[in-house]
């Protein structure tokens, strides 16, 4: 058995009459990437505060290290580093300085080389002493990256870090947090609502919805067990809808644009579209497949709904 | 974790432009009242004497440092505890305005020891505060006006002391003035856990004090019980030291009254500010 860095069991949270959380159970093992999905007002965000004792849960048991974070606060944020929702900084202090002063109270001693080549490794070199207030989205995420860094610790708690971030800012920081995984050996917890990224970087994941967990387990287990989106290309269309509906009988087959259809087919049974379409002499041009956590997402909630 | 902490504060009270205000509008205010006393002072303070030129002559430099500085003190002092809120109202509020108590309590310090470390930064700031008047008023007093025997009107008649009897009564009087001060910087930092901008505590710790003033000066026996309670009621306490006798008991009691209502203040604020969800 793995050893457990996170164990959430049952926490539920209300502000007044609002039930935020109501059951929300996952666990954590160390090594993992941890994808925590679910659409917005699922209690993420506040599953994430009860778990970094921003907010008191209501009920439920939260450890982090095998530890109870009630009665050891301390000691599991001396090995946890975070960012809660967007990274907010003293904007009138400096990126160096902001780190300074973080660095001072996170438990370990960080020289100025270090904060300077933490600096350096997210990307803010030439920028240490700009104030914080003149820094874009981009750059505030970096920030908050370099100080959930810079003490050092095992787990890493990033609320939807590229939200708000260009394309080139989130390859940055997938990059940044699989380089992490890989070559720091950390554990990583991320939410996010890009499900793509999750499903590229999170090696498991649990989707909560209306306050409850739904689903839990390996990233790839759960979507081996679900179909494929195809795209195909084809000449004649119409002669290609007919074979495969014909074949798949049940599978509702989209017809888009000129020459192309897509449906969701079982894995099992994607090899022999090639066969059938070629057996009735229609030319395959292309043949897109891909696994889509959006699609699982939706259906997961959805089903969830009923 | 808690000296380090007091020092992360000192760092962002003085890096914050506002922390200046309080130093720059004293520095302001002094220099205007020592240009109009340099100018016309002496026509105020033969205003003050004619009533007692029968009875009295006055001779020697009474318009100097030492009366320069108990009036710019008088003057002042209803003012700072404006510049004081400024900063100490900003302390927990601001942290919540800018969303940096987010990555604050997801370090390893505990919510006490934040609090303790802004209470300590912020009696600091109001230390400084009162340094700085100190200095403006006391040696550029007698830096333009020369030195001298004290006169101070009271409601009981001219109080009149002499040259070598003055500084400690302005040190005594500095460090009560001090507890009033500090007492008020404890109430915007209380009322700082309540809100999560900054404006509000500030303004409202200003409510208070206008409140507690017109509850303390109205001539109404309903508020008979509870005026001697109130810390606006010992704010001018200072000016117990410039008195003759010293009415000890008097400051004494100031003394508890107010050291009463700073702990009160900081148990209110540590028990909320630990109660507090931090959903900001």
């Amino acid at each position: 058995m793995p050893e457990s860095i996170i164990s959430i069991q049952h926490l539920s949270k209300s502000f007044g009459t609002f039930q935020a959380v109501k059951d929300v159970s996952f666990q954590v093992f160390k090594g993992d990437v941890f994808g925590f999905l679910g659409p917005n007002g699922a209690g993420k965000s506040t599953s994430m505060r009860c778990m970094l004792s921003l907010i008191k849960a209501d009920s439920g048991d939260i450890r982090l290290f095998d530890l109870p974070i009630k009665n050891h606060r301390e000691e599991i944020l001396r090995r946890t580093g975070s960012i809660v929702e967007k990274p907010d900084f003293y904007k009138y202090l400096s990126a160096y300085r902001n780190l300074d002063i973080f660095a001072r109270i996170s438990g370990t001693y960080s020289s100025k080389k270090e904060i300077y080549a933490m600096l350096d490794f997210v990307g803010l070199n030439g920028r240490e002493h700009d104030k914080v207030g003149g820094f874009s989205h981009g750059m505030k995420q970096r920030l908050g990256i370099a100080q959930t860094l810079l003490h050092n610790p095992d787990l890493i708690v990033l609320d939807e870090p590229t939200t708000g971030l260009d394309p080139q800012g989130i390859i940055d920081i997938r990059n940044l947090i699989l380089r992490l995984k890989e070559e720091h050996q950390k554990t990583i917890l991320l939410s996010s609502h890009d499900l793509s990224e999750i499903e590229m970087i999170a090696n498991r994941m649990v989707i909560i919805n209306k306050g409850k967990s739904i689903v839990e387990g390996s990233v790839k287990e759960l979507m081996s067990t679900e179909n494929l989106f195809i795209r195909l290309e084809v000449e004649p269309q119409q002669k290609a809808l007919e074979v495969l509906k014909n074949a798949f009988p049940d599978i509702p087959i989209q017809v888009k644009g000129e020459n192309q259809l897509e449906f969701h087919l079982n894995r099992n049974q994607v090899p022999s579209i090639s066969q059938l379409l070629n057996s009735h002499e229609i030319a395959i041009y292309s043949l897109e497949s891909k696994r889509s956590l959006e699609d699982y997402f939706i259906k997961i909630v959805q089903q969830d709904a009923i | 974790m808690l000296f380090k902490s007091v020092y992360n504060e000192f760092i962002k009270i003085a890096a914050k432009p506002r922390s200046y205000l309080g130093i720059g509008a004293i520095t302001l205010l002094v220099g205007v009242i020592l240009f109009a006393l340099k100018s016309d002072g002496l026509s105020i303070l033969s205003f003050v004497t004619s009533s007692f030129e029968q009875t009295l002559s006055f001779e020697g430099n009474l318009l100097n440092g030492n009366l320069i500085a108990f009036i710019i003190l008088q003057m002042l002092l209803v003012q700072i505890p404006l510049l004081v809120a400024l900063v100490t109202g900003d302390l927990i509020s601001g942290e919540f305005a800018m969303g940096t108590i987010r990555i604050v309590m997801t370090k390893p310090i505990s919510r006490t020891t934040l609090l303790l470390s802004k209470f300590i930064a912020g009696a600091v700031y109001t230390a400084c505060i009162i340094i700085w008047l100190g200095i403006m008023a006391l040696i550029f007093g007698r830096i333009f006006f020369g030195t001298g025997d004290l006169i101070v009107l009271n409601t009981d008649g001219l109080v009149i002391l002499q040259e070598h009897d003055v500084l400690w009564r302005y040190l005594s009087g500095f460090a009560v003035a001090f507890l009033a001060l500090l007492t008020v910087a404890s109430l915007s930092i209380c009322l700082s856990c309540f809100s999560e901008n900054s404006i509000g505590p500030i303004v409202a710790t200003m409510s208070i004090i206008i409140l507690f003033t017109i509850i303390g000066t109205l001539e109404v026996s309903v508020f008979d019980s509870i005026r001697p309670y109130l810390f606006t009621t010992h704010m001018a306490s200072w000016r117990n030291f410039f008195e003759e006798p010293l009415p000890k008991t008097e400051i004494i009691k100031s003394v508890i009254i107010l050291v009463a209502h700073i702990l009160l203040f900081l148990g209110i604020s540590m028990y909320t500010f630990n109660k507090k969800d931090i959903s900001a």
